[in-house]
């Protein structure tokens, strides 16, 4: 393992293989990765694999709309040898409340604004795309054709592929025990594999990220919560789009293998870093999906699992350097969304380490909005 | 233990063998099945009656020795290679064992081969008294081998002497012929796995995230003690020290309208 390097990102999900690409890619040397199991072993392996740009917030959808068309390359851009598995059948969000319709209409006009060509759209019209939808409790729906879905092992693989190329170091099976610091600064990664002297750390450790910023004296204000989800069988093409629900806090895609993969945000669950699988779940998740969409009574699950969302007071990402630690950087507080923000992740922190003129919203994304109160509340979560 | 080393020991062999009256009868099945899985060719295999039907698909097959008359049609449908007839009348001091075997060479018919016990170690001498491998047994050939009858529940396979003795035998493969399949889930087969390994996917665990290995039907049933054959070869360290893989509910797949019905009592942590 190296002795020393110029910048150590600890995590190897999509966040640190994205961070140590864009940073190479921008003039960064000697940049690595440590990552105690292997690549995609967090949230990254675990997630719905969902892509959108319809948020309520303009700077998410600035972030996501970044991500989207980078997605849109990413073979090229990285020169993979592989495929992406990129799905672009579209969001479509259900719509269930007056007040869920009157806050959709306005991040409709807000993402047409930004050149996100969401709609609104009406039952019948969702029911064009999803022909056995169960109408019954919803009002309309919001439709994005450019969203969609992405396949994480593959994506986080071309990120890596692409950083090891520019000359990055990746080291799995390697856990990060301590971060020293010496007057204020970083000076160094302790591991169970050796140290490493470095003047800078990205601290990319997910549901993890809170601890690891202990380890250096930082306090963040983040907490990870498990979250469920399971796979069915696969079957023929059914389900183009992604099909969420707020008010049944719910979602459901088709991936491109023939198997359904669904999610189900459930507040009983614990924030103790336990990523065991909950077997209340099966029962929930399929009595609001078969309510939902009544066919899908006769797919068989095969599996469940679950993973931590890293959440954020106001549940969006933290970009930040740490006020009481100078070289000690954080991307993390993703909140459940942070698979499709990657590029925008790695965009960001490369020009908030690199010290570049910021082309991405993340400056407002930083630990201040918390004493300053600007906090980003964005309303459409899952 | 079974449960830790794989390997039955005495008592699990003579719980399924037939008594002594029975095998002094002639040839009869024995079926070492001792794990409940998803699997019954067995119970229909046999035209006579001899395997009891299951009453679901992971029951354990139950023999009725007296119904069995050995005739082996049962022997190559077990994918788990788990039944052979034994004959104790074949000879004065030897017993006949007519097994299932799945390895390249074949040995030749007339031949003397080694005599290994369930854990694959030499016992004794075998005679190879005939070879059989006609399309109707589907790739399972069924040898049978002559030992001294004081070895009929301690032999369970051979190996074919004389040859590369060290290496272990190889899965029955022909030069030309295609790659064996590993996961008929999601279409992999061994070269597809080896070049993963290669590439430095070397657990399963990685294998799983970056080709589906696992994630079908199966769920991994079939394919990870493959899998982690070869990683221990390729890693040069035993199975026990791999890492077999996160296992996760549910055990068998279910359908949603199922799970959803469910009425009974409700499932906490
Ligand atoms: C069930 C579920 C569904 C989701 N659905 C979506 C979705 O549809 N769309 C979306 O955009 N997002 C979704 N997310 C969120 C998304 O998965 C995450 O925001 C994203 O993957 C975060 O990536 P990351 O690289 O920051 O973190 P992770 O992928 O968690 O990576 C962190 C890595 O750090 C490593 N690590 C931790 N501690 C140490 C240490 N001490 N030393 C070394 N390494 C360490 C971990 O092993 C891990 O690999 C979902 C999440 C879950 C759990
Ligand atoms: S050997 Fe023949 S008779 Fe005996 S159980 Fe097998 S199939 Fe039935
Ligand atoms: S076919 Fe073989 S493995 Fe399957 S249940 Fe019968 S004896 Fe057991």
């Amino acid at each position: 393992m190296n002795k020393t390097a110029d910048i150590v990102i600890i995590g190897g999900g999509v966040s640190g293989c994205s961070i140590g690409y864009y940073l190479l890619k921008n003039g960064a040397k000697n940049v690595v990765i440590l990552e105690r199991d292997y690549l995609s072993a967090g949230a990254t392996g675990r997630c719905g694999a969902g892509i959108r740009q319809q948020w309520g917030l303009e700077l998410n959808c600035r972030m996501s709309k970044f991500s989207c068309e980078f997605f849109e390359n990413a073979v090229s851009e990285l020169e993979f040898d592989g495929d992406v598995e990129f799905h672009q059948g579209g969001y479509l969000l259900l719509i269930s409340a007056e007040a869920e319709l009157e806050q959709m209409k306005k991040n409709i006009a807000l993402q047409n604004s930004l050149g996100i060509a969401s709609r609104l759209i009406t039952l019948d019209e969702a029911k064009e795309i999803v022909p056995y939808l169960n109408t019954d409790n919803l009002l309309a729906a919001a439709f994005h054709q450019k969203d969609g879905h992405l396949n994480p092992f593959h994506t986080t693989q071309a990120f890596a592929e692409a950083f090891k190329r520019l000359g990055g170091v990746i080291e799995t099976r390697t856990a990060v025990t301590g971060v020293t610091v010496s007057n204020g600064r970083i000076t160094g990664v302790e591991t169970d594999k050796g140290t490493i002297q470095t003047g800078t750390v990205v601290n990319a450790a997910g549901g993890y990220a809170q601890g690891i910023a202990k380890m250096a004296g930082v306090e963040l204000p983040l907490y990870s919560e498990r979250h469920n989800i399971l796979v069915t069988e696969p079957v023929e093409p059914l389900l183009a789009p992604m099909v969420m629900s707020f008010s049944l806090n719910l979602y459901c895609q088709q991936s491109p293998h023939g198997s359904f993969v669904m999610g189900r945000t459930d507040d009983s669950q614990p924030r103790d870093l336990r990523v065991s699988a909950y077997s209340g779940f099966p029962e929930l998740m399929s009595r609001s999906v078969t309510g939902l969409m009544p066919p899908l009574k006769n797919l068989r699950m095969l599996r469940q699992w679950a993973g931590l969302y890293n959440m954020s007071p106001d549940k969006a990402a933290i970009y930040c350097e740490a006020p009481n630690v100078s070289g000690f950087y954080t991307a993390a507080g993703f909140s459940g969304h942070g698979f499709m923000m990657a590029p925008a992740t790695g965009q960001s922190m490369t020009e908030l380490i690199l010290g570049l003129t910021p082309t991405l919203p993340w400056p407002k994304m930083g630990l201040d909005r918390f004493e300053t109160g600007e906090l980003l509340l964005e309303p459409s979560v899952v | 233990m079974l449960e830790q080393t794989g390997i039955p020991e005495a008592s699990d062999i003579n719980g399924v063998f037939p008594s002594d009256e029975r095998l002094a009868k002639g040839p009869v099945a024995v079926i070492e099945c001792f794990q409940r899985i998803p699997c019954n060719p067995c119970s229909t295999a046999c035209r006579r009656g001899a395997i009891e039907a299951f009453d679901d698909i992971n029951d354990l097959p139950k023999v009725n020795h007296e119904k069995c008359n050995g005739c082996s049609l049962c022997v190559s449908r077990c994918p788990g290679l788990a039944i052979m007839v034994v004959d104790m009348t074949y000879a004065e001091d030897k017993a006949l064992l007519k097994l299932p075997y799945e390895f390249a060479p074949l040995p030749e018919e007339g031949s003397s081969v080694t005599a290994l016990n369930r854990a694959g170690e030499a016992v004794g001498e075998a005679l190879v008294v005939k070879v059989q491998n006609t399309p109707a047994l589907d790739k399972t050939p069924l040898v049978s081998i002559a030992v001294a009858k004081d070895l009929a529940r301690t032999v369970r396979n051979f190996r074919v002497t004389d040859d590369t003795s060290a290496e272990s035998p190889g899965i029955l493969r022909g030069d030309e012929a295609p790659s064996p399949m590993v996961c008929r889930c999601n279409d992999l087969d061994l070269d597809n796995i080896r070049d993963l390994m290669k590439k430095g996917f070397t657990s399963i665990d990685e294998i799983k995230r970056v080709s589906r290995l696992g994630m079908g039907p199966c769920q991994g049933r079939n394919c990870i003690p493959l899998v982690l054959g070869e990683l221990s070869r390729f890693l040069g360290k035993p199975v026990s020290e791999l890492d077999p893989g996160t296992y996760r509910p549910v055990v068998k797949s279910v359908s949603l309208g199922a799970v959803a019905e469910y009425d009974g009592e409700a499932l906490t942590e």
